[in-house]
């Protein structure tokens, strides 16, 4: 629909609402469009992806490495997982079990993928889920801190900042755990399922997320700072902590949930380094090793769930901007 | 997020590099040794022993199905095997009995041990074994390591309770040996007849522990069998195990493993690096458990098949040209020893001809003129008909650890003092089985576990040069010798004990001598674990630890 036709169509106010839904509608039914879209491309990429690697799928049912499979068991697997068909035979018969809602067997691990998934989904969204939190938290408070003492605190925080969205996980994961476990001895190495054996994971995911959250609260705030209504307030008798805590640090925070969104993803991929590393369970490090193994079923599944995940996350973000501020979507 | 994976890979080495220079840096103990020969003091019953594997978690706890190390470590202390080996690795009867062969070699009869049963109340017997022998036989099973294993036997009968018959297709005297490996191990027949996934969850065997849950990707809690009655020959105690139960985590990077170890967090570590090793033999809390696998030597093969190194001048030349031992002993601190043998020193059977490894890069210079490689190109490469002498060497990352693949880069940098170069490329290890099919390296290295020299057949025979359909040849130096072909398969169906030492021992000359590999090592196999675990050192024929003696002082 033109935006000419949407004009002639709503010439009063209670019109409008239809349009209003009619647009919400398209938008929803353009997000699902896109999202099968990019799961599609997703799966597509991944089938012929993992075969373009040399390597035989049969060799990694039977146990993979170090394992001399005979002729007889590896002409068993192939026809237990359809290898022997040919390649476009194997791909529609694979997308059409998808469009059904069936991942297939894990070649490694012998049960459903949607099963595994299910298994992992659970204490990885528990580590990025607190991992967010923490980062908001360390965020808000560098960002508050360096903000209200001036142009030294600035460069200070936006310095630390900088240092901490750099370092990559395994290296922070590795110096924590030669701090904290190995020299101090406070806390378990290995993630164990006592609250101790969550922080350090927790540390090592948060805190380089932190670091660009905070860079972009600070801008926020800043910018804030620098608006009129700052003035305004300030010119009310509101203290300059005031200010900062009452009007620009919801900007600040505006700046943060625009990041959460694409925050999530990178705890994802994040989650693959930290749940190696420190030995836990989760969806990050199943991923590392049906690599590894060549479990296409379980990385196509892996895949298409992360995938999925970030188009909802990012439709959600788009719906709550659209609610936030009403000017989006309008123009 | 594929991408995080080859990043994370090249990355590890460095943290965990790192990590090293940071206990060397802050940890160093203060001088205080304890005598590792001190008597450990009166065994305590009870406790949870955690191990904490460096392996990929196996997808199946039976080691019938598949057959790798990892499954051997594990199942190790829930299944046990008809034959292993002694402390002075002399094969010895576990669960049978006895064992004879008739005078044409084609008829093996393998007597059972009585009053054993499985976890499950299933009585051992001859049926048993033979259920299990059908179970490793049948394709839908999918063994490769036990399949192969097994492969000569034509049929069996289980003549009376206590007494298998085995009719073999060819005379096979490494089958006894074949039987000691916990791939071949012995599993209660009731319960191999579940659905192949409640087995792979908790196979049933015989052992002094019993899988009680499996957690994936985190640990296997096994408790104590308390009615065990079978401690192998040699055993320190009789009657079930000291410990209350074993819990085996998954634990796949080094340093947090460690880590692990030295916090406390776990009592065992396998895989064990040989920084990590240097470190902890200084110090009083932890000790060392050096096991090296038997089966072949760690080496690198030169593919014979095709140019350069068809020409045997050329073999001998690289041989020559490369410098190993100084680098053997800094890069893994002294925690692996130089073998100049295809087999293992765990194998009574191995041969060496150290004479034959010397550092000369005069000899390797003299040799390659000799075979036309004279000329040198801009970059100082020896060239021949405007080839360039260049080796492409593809090396996997999962098999070959952070220091061999250190060691590849000397052998690198010395042959290129020769005029040689070799290309290093780190590959995952379907990419790396990739290379090795299509016949596409020059140098290889590949580890072999098996117990007995009878694995020289799988490495060396012209029949191990034909791929499986999977294009897979065991064979990797190519080596095609009627005259070797004639050793060894007679060495391996002699009767004649003295025969096969002399047989085999032509065959290891044989390959040697043609400078058809480059033996490095042993099979590295290291443990580090507290000092509060006492009579730790007690292995399996694949040298995979057995923890029945152990105990958790308080």
């Amino acid at each position: 629909m033109s935006d000419f036709a949407k004009i002639q169509s709503s010439p009063s106010g209670v019109a409008g609402t239809s349009h209003g839904t009619r647009s919400a509608a398209r938008w929803l039914l353009s997000k699902i469009m896109g999202g099968i879209f990019v799961l599609w491309a997703v799966f597509t990429a991944i089938f012929f992806g993992l075969r373009m690697i040399p390597g035989d799928p049969a060799q990694a049912i039977m146990g993979g490495p170090g394992s001399q499979a005979s002729a007889e068991a590896l002409a068993a697997a192939r026809e237990q997982y359809g290898l022997d068909q040919p390649l476009y035979v194997q791909y529609f018969a694979q997308l059409w079990r998808l469009v059904q809602g069936d991942l297939g067997t894990s070649y490694s691990l012998k049960s459903p993928v949607v099963e595994v998934l299910a298994e992992l989904l659970p204490p990885t969204l528990i580590l990025a889920g607190l991992a967010l939190l923490v980062a908001w938290a360390m965020a808000l408070v560098l960002a508050v801190l360096s903000t209200r003492s001036g142009a030294v605190g600035v460069a200070l925080g936006s310095g630390l900042e900088i240092i901490s969205a750099a370092v990559p996980h395994f290296w922070l994961a590795s110096v924590l755990i030669m701090l904290f476990s190995t020299m101090l001895g406070w806390l378990p190495p290995v993630s164990t399922n006592t609250p101790a054996g969550l922080v350090l994971p927790i540390i090592t995911l948060a805190l380089p997320l932190a670091g660009f959250m905070g860079q972009v609260m600070r801008d926020s705030m800043a910018e804030a700072q620098r608006s009129a209504f700052a003035l305004s307030a300030r010119a009310r008798g509101e203290s300059e902590t005031g200010v900062l805590l009452r009007h620009s640090l919801r900007h600040g925070a505006l700046g943060g949930i625009a990041l959460s969104g694409w925050a999530l993803g990178s705890l994802l991929s994040g989650a693959v380094v930290v749940e190696s590393i420190f030995a836990r369970p989760g969806l990050g490090r199943s991923l590392l090793s049906a690599v590894t193994a060549r479990d296409i079923p379980l990385v196509t599944g892996v895949a298409l769930f992360s995938a999925a995940a970030y188009v909802l996350i990012m439709a959600f973000s788009d719906l709550a901007e659209r609610l936030v501020d009403p000017r989006i979507g309008r123009s | 997020m594929t991408l995080a994976r080859p990043l994370a890979t090249k990355l590890f080495p460095i943290a965990t590099a790192l990590a090293a220079a940071l206990v060397l840096a802050g940890c160093t103990p203060s001088g205080t040794t304890s005598d590792a020969s001190s008597d450990p003091g009166s065994p305590v019953t009870g406790g949870n022993l955690v191990y904490a594997s460096g392996d990929a978690e196996p997808s199946c706890l039976d080691p019938h199905v598949g057959g790798n190390y990892p499954q051997a470590l594990v199942a190790s202390q829930y299944l046990e095997t008809l034959y292993t080996k002694d402390a002075e690795g002399k094969l010895i009867p576990w669960l049978a009995a006895d064992s004879t062969v008739s005078d044409d070699g084609l008829t093996r009869t393998v007597s059972i041990r009585d009053g054993i049963t499985f976890t499950d109340g299933t009585a051992l017997d001859a049926a048993a074994v033979k259920a299990n022998f059908e179970h490793l036989l049948d394709p839908k099973t999918a063994s490769s390591t036990g399949y192969l294993a097994l492969g000569k036997i034509a049929s069996m009968k289980a003549v009376d309770a206590s007494t298998l018959e085995l009719k073999l297709k060819t005379p096979d005297n490494s089958l006894l040996e074949s039987f000691s490996m916990p791939w071949v191990a012995i599993e209660s027949p009731t319960a191999l007849k579940r659905t192949q996934e409640e087995n792979c969850a908790a196979p049933v065997g015989t052992g002094p522990f019993k899988v009680q849950s499996w957690k994936k990707q985190y640990s296997v809690q096994m408790v104590r069998n308390a009615d065990y009655v079978l401690p192998v020959a040699g055993a320190a105690h009789a009657g079930p195990a000291y410990l209350d139960s074993i819990t085996w985590r998954f634990i796949p990077e080094a340093a947090t493993r460690y880590a692990a170890l030295q916090a406390g967090e776990v009592d065992i570590i396998d895989n064990a690096q040989p920084d990590a090793i240097a470190t902890a033999v200084k110090t009083s809390t932890i000790k060392h458990l050096d096991a090296p696998r038997p089966g072949a030597s760690n080496r690198i093969e030169l593919n014979s098949s095709k140019a350069p190194f068809n020409d045997e001048k050329v073999r001998e030349a690289f041989i020559h040209a490369v410098n190993i031992n100084a680098s053997v002993d800094s890069l893994f601190f002294g925690s692996a020893k130089r073998s100049y043998s295809p087999l293992s020193s765990v194998e009574p059977l191995a041969y060496s001809e150290e004479s034959l490894f010397n550092y000369d890069p005069t000899k390797a210079g003299t040799l390659l003129d000799a075979a036309g490689w004279s000329e040198r190109d801009a970059q100082g490469y020896r060239v021949k008909n405007g080839v360039r002498l260049s080796l492409t060497f593809p090396v996997s990352t999962s098999q070959s650890i952070p220091a061999e693949q250190s060691l590849f880069e000397q052998i690198q940098a010395t042959a290129k003092e020769s005029g040689i170069e070799v290309q290093i490329n780190l590959l995952d290890i379907s990419s790396w089985y990739g290379e090795l099919f299509t016949n596409s390296y020059n140098l290889v290295s590949a580890p072999y576990t098996k117990v007995g020299p009878g694995v020289l057949s799988i490495l060396f025979h012209s029949d191990s040069t034909i791929p499986a359909p999977s294009g897979y040849f065991a064979n990797l130096s190519q080596v095609k010798d009627p005259a070797l072909d004639a050793l060894l398969n007679t060495a391996g169906s002699t009767k004649d004990e003295a025969q096969r030492k002399d047989l085999y021992t032509q065959a290891q000359k044989k390959v040697l001598e043609g400078y058809y590999l480059l033996p490095l090592y042993d099979q590295q196999n290291h443990f580090l674990y507290s000092e509060k675990l006492k009579n730790v050192g007690a292995t399996t024929a694949v040298a995979s630890p057995i923890f029945f003696d152990t105990w958790l002082a308080n």
